[in-house]
């Protein structure tokens, strides 16, 4: 019996030595180092095999570009600030859809803006890389689905 | 009644044994090998080399399919998580939604 216990005792701490070995193997700890800190332009940089010079270039593209998204955050605010003030004066039925169409408009303006700018710093990743890249954000760009972020950052990045 | 030394004889030639394969013989000789002997680790792998080579290769293989399975798992993770934080970055939509 005691044989039995040992032998299956060694195959059990074999297994275990295999199975991480395999998830050593297996995963990119850059990713979740990223990740855990909310790093993404560590992620860009090693998800999508960044050269020091294509960094940089997409590091200013980052920075030319949240000019741009500060301005439309401002924009999007205010038509929001003006839709409620007339919900709250009880404007209307035409006012009110005249400000939710100015608020649409702005998002979709909004919206192309982004698309042009992740378009953009695709362009400066190895092609296959870029490709993954649009394919993982550009649909959610289009579909809005990143609002209920796990570890949303309450404070604006750019 | 005796049977006469030819009829015997007779008997004798035709009878045929054709006993069943005794598929644990080598275990048992072993194991009776072992009693003897004092059974040792090494005589007892002996003995159940199969057995333990068998579940050796079904838990090294689960194992370390388990432990890449796991690690895609995390990684699929990390980069869902990463790319929200990314894109609540990078669009007004959500930062308009969020900012007082």
């Amino acid at each position: 019996m005691k044989f039995l216990l040992g032998t299956v005792a060694v195959i059990a701490l074999l297994a275990s030595g295999t199975g991480y070995v395999g998830y050593r193997l297996s995963c990119n700890p850059a990713l979740h180092v990223a990740a855990s800190k909310g790093d993404t332009m560590a992620w860009l940089r090693t998800d999508f095999h960044l050269s020091n010079e294509k960094f940089l270039e997409v590091c200013k593209l980052h920075d030319s570009y949240a000019g741009t998204c500060e301005e439309h955050c401002r924009m999007i605010q205010e038509a929001t600030r003006e839709r409620e003030a007339l919900l709250t004066a009880h404007a209307d039925r035409a006012a009110l859809d005249s400000a939710n169409r100015k608020i649409q408009g702005l998002r979709e303006v909004c919206e192309g803006s982004i698309a042009t700018h992740v378009r953009r710093v695709a362009e400066l990743m190895p092609p296959e890389d870029g490709r993954r890249y649009l394919t993982l954000v550009l649909p959610r760009i289009a579909n809005f689905d990143h609002t209920a972020a796990p570890d949303l950052r309450l404070r604006h990045s750019n | 009644m005796v049977p006469s030394g030819d009829s015997l004889s007779e008997t004798l030639h035709g009878w045929q044994v054709t006993p069943p394969a005794d598929r644990s013989f080598r275990q048992n000789v072993w194991r009776r090998i072992g009693k003897q002997a004092g059974v040792t680790w090494p005589t007892y792998l002996r003995a159940n080399g199969a057995m333990v080579s068998l579940a050796s290769i079904v838990m090294l293989t689960a194992a370390a399919y388990g432990g890449r399975a796991l690690a895609h798992r995390q990684t699929r993770a990390d980069r869902e998580s990463i790319v929200v934080t990314y894109l609540v970055g990078i669009d007004p939509r959500v930062q308009a939604a969020l900012r007082p």
